[in-house]
C-alpha cells in the first residue's frame, strides 16, 4: 500500500513539531511510545491535532491500533478515503510494514481522576 | 520542641522585574508596574470600566525554563515554575543530595488557568464541538496543576498541596509550609504563589464587582494608591512569588544563607460577608494577634507591616482601624508599606509578593515606598507610611492578607537569631 505523501508528511510535521524535531527524522515505521517516547497523554494530544488538521474525529474504540506512525498515515487515509464511520484500524486493509508489530498498545489511563 | 523555620531562597515574577535583584531594585525606587490594557485579543477595551494592570509584559516561559514542563501549562503555572526555579537556585539546595520525599511544595493560587480555560469554554460555546475540547484542558484548569508541574521540575516527593482562598491564597500556603516543616513532616517546602487572571472574563468579573479602579484609565501609574484620599479601587496584577522555607536545623547542616525566620501564622475567618469585610476591623486585629502569639511576639515588637492594603475604599481602611485597635500608639511608629501600590494585587501571588517584601525589609533593612501616597485619607493615616523607601532595622515584620470570602490570614517574620 503506498502512503499518500501529503498525509503522511502532515503527520510527521505535527509529529515534529510536537517533538521539536526535524521531520525528516520521522518515520512511519516508528512506534510512538518505544521510538518517539511518547506517553498516553501524548498521543491523546497527537490525535487531537490530527483531528484538527483533517478535520476528522476518531472514535475511542479506534485509538487501540494507532501504535505507529505508519498506522496514523494509514488510518487518517482510510478515513478520508471513504465516508463510512470509521472501521476499527485493524479492519483496514493491508497492514504497514512496521517495523516491529509490538506490544498491541493497551492504553492503560494512568490519570487519576 | 517544634522545628524553627526559615526562609532560605527568594524568586520572583512581577510586573516590576523577573527575579528578586530587578524586582527588589524596582520596588526600592517606587517604580510602578501599572499600565494600560490595550486589548483582550480579539476584542477592545471599550465596554471595560477598568482598562489598567499590572501586567507582566514580554514573558515567554521558554527563556527560562527549558524542558517541556513550561509548554505543559497556562500562564500562572507557568510564573510559578520561574519563581520556584530562581528560589531553589538561590537557597542553594541541590535536589540530588536531598531525600525527595523531605521536600515538599506548597502554591496558593486563587484563580488558577484561566487563560486556557476561557479560551476553550469560549470555544465550546461558539463552536458547540465538544470534541475540540483540548485535551489538556482538565488538567490545565485544575487547581493543582502548578503545585504539580513544581515539583515534578525539581523532584520534589514531599507533601503537594494547593491553597485556594482568593486573595490570601499563599499567605496560607506560607502558613501551611510553616506548620508542615514545624511538625516534621517535611525539612524543605516550596512555597509558591501565582495568579495570572487578566483575562476577559476575569477581568470583566471585577469590573462588574465595582471592584477594580477606574478612575485612572488614563494615567495608570496612578490607579493603585492604598490609604489615599482618592483611591477608588484595586488595580489587577499578575505574578509569582515563591520563597523556599526549611527547618533551621536542616539549613544549618548545609550552611545556607539564611534571610529571615517565619516565626507564627494565624489563619480564621470572619465569618461575615463574600466580600466586604467587618467595618469594626475587630477579626483583622485578631489575626494578627493569633499570628504574633504563635510567634512568641508582641504587638509592642513589630517594626513592619506589609499591609495588604489593596486600594479599595473600605478594605484599607478597615485594615488601619484593625492596626490602631492592635498596635496602639505604637501603630505610628511601626514602618507600613502596600506592595500592591506597585505591582497592583496579584491576587493569589499577592501573599507570597508580600512575604518577599517583608523578608527583603529584614534582611535589608530597606522599605519599599507605598506610591501615590500623596493626599493620605485621614481614615487610613499612619505616620510609617511613605512615598519613600525608608532604611530602619527591622527585626520584626507582619504580612497581612485578606481573601474574598471573609477570609483572613497573618504570617509573621523575624530576624534570625542564629
Amino acid at each position: 500500500m503506498t502512503t499518500d505523501p501529503t498525509i503522511s508528511l502532515k503527520i510527521r510535521t505535527a509529529l515534529a513539531e510536537y517533538l521539536k524535531r526535524d521531520p525528516d527524522r520521522i518515520l512511519v515505521t516508528q512506534h510512538l511510545r518505544d521510538d518517539l517516547g511518547l506517553d498516553s497523554m501524548a498521543v491523546i494530544e497527537l490525535l487531537y491535532r490530527i483531528e484538527e488538521a483533517f478535520d476528522l474525529q476518531i472514535p475511542d474504540q479506534d485509538l487501540v491500533g494507532l501504535t505507529t506512525v505508519g498506522h496514523v498515515v494509514s488510518y487518517v487515509e482510510k478515513r478520508l478515503g471513504k465516508s463510512a464511520p470509521a472501521a476499527p484500524i485493524k479492519k483496514s486493509g493491508k497492514p504497514l510494514k512496521a517495523t516491529k508489530q509490538s506490544k498491541p498498545s493497551k492504553p492503560k489511563s494512568k490519570k487519576k481522576s | 520542641m517544634r522545628a524553627r523555620v526559615v526562609v532560605t531562597g527568594l524568586g520572583v515574577v512581577s510586573p516590576i522585574g523577573i527575579g528578586i535583584s530587578d524586582f527588589w531594585k524596582a520596588a526600592l525606587a517606587g517604580q510602578s508596574g501599572i499600565t494600560a490594557i490595550s486589548s483582550f485579543d480579539p476584542f477592545p477595551m471599550d465596554g471595560y470600566r477598568s482598562k489598567v494592570a499590572g501586567q507582566v509584559r514580554d514573558f515567554a516561559v521558554e527563556r527560562f525554563i527549558d524542558s517541556v514542563h513550561g509548554e505543559r501549562v497556562d500562564r500562572y503555572a507557568q510564573f510559578g515554575l520561574v519563581a520556584a526555579k530562581e528560589a531553589l537556585a538561590d537557597s542553594g539546595l541541590q535536589m540530588e543530595k536531598e531525600n525527595p520525599h523531605r521536600i515538599g511544595v506548597i502554591v496558593g493560587a486563587g484563580m488558577g488557568g484561566m487563560v486556557m480555560g476561557e479560551r476553550e469554554i469560549t470555544q465550546l460555546y461558539q463552536q458547540q464541538k465538544p470534541h475540540r475540547v483540548h485535551p489538556n484542558f482538565i488538567p490545565v484548569i485544575t487547581l493543582n496543576s502548578a503545585s504539580g508541574i513544581i515539583a515534578m521540575a525539581h523532584g520534589a516527593k514531599g507533601p503537594n498541596l494547593t491553597i485556594s482562598t482568593a486573595c490570601s491564597s499563599s499567605a496560607h500556603a506560607l502558613g501551611q509550609a510553616l506548620h508542615c516543616i514545624r511538625e516534621g513532616r517535611a525539612d524543605v517546602v516550596i512555597v509558591v504563589g501565582a495568579d495570572a487572571s487578566i483575562t476577559p472574563l476575569v477581568f470583566a468579573g471585577f469590573c462588574s464587582l465595582r471592584a477594580l479602579s477606574s478612575k485612572y484609565n488614563d494615567n495608570p501609574e496612578k490607579a493603585s494608591r492604598p490609604f489615599d484620599r482618592l483611591r477608588d479601587g484595586f488595580v489587577m496584577g499578575e505574578g509569582a512569588g515563591a520563597l523556599i522555607l526549611e527547618s533551621a536545623a536542616h539549613a544549618k547542616k548545609r550552611k545556607a544563607r539564611v534571610y529571615a525566620e517565619v516565626a507564627g501564622y494565624a489563619a480564621t475567618s470572619e465569618a461575615y460577608h463574600m466580600v466586604i469585610p467587618r467595618e469594626d476591623g475587630l477579626e483583622v486585629a485578631h489575626t494578627m494577634k493569633l499570628a504574633l502569639a504563635d510567634a512568641g511576639l508582641t504587638p509592642a515588637q513589630v517594626d513592619y507591616i506589609n499591609a495588604h492594603a489593596t486600594s479599595t475604599t473600605i478594605g484599607d481602611a478597615v485594615e488601619v482601624k484593625a492596626i490602631r485597635q492592635l498596635f496602639k500608639s505604637r501603630a505610628d511608629k511601626i514602618a507600613i508599606s502596600a506592595t500592591k501600590s506597585l505591582i497592583g494585587h496579584t491576587l493569589g501571588a499577592a501573599g507570597a509578593i508580600g512575604g518577599i517584601a517583608s523578608v527583603l525589609a529584614l534582611h535589608t533593612g530597606k522599605i519599599h515606598p507605598t506610591a501615590n501616597y500623596d493626599d493620605p485619607d485621614p481614615a487610613c493615616a499612619l505616620a510609617g507610611l511613605s512615598r519613600s523607601a525608608q532604611e530602619r532595622r527591622v527585626k520584626v515584620a507582619l504580612l497581612n492578607a485578606f481573601g474574598f470570602g471573609s477570609n483572613n490570614a497573618a504570617v509573621v517574620f523575624k530576624q534570625t537569631t542564629t
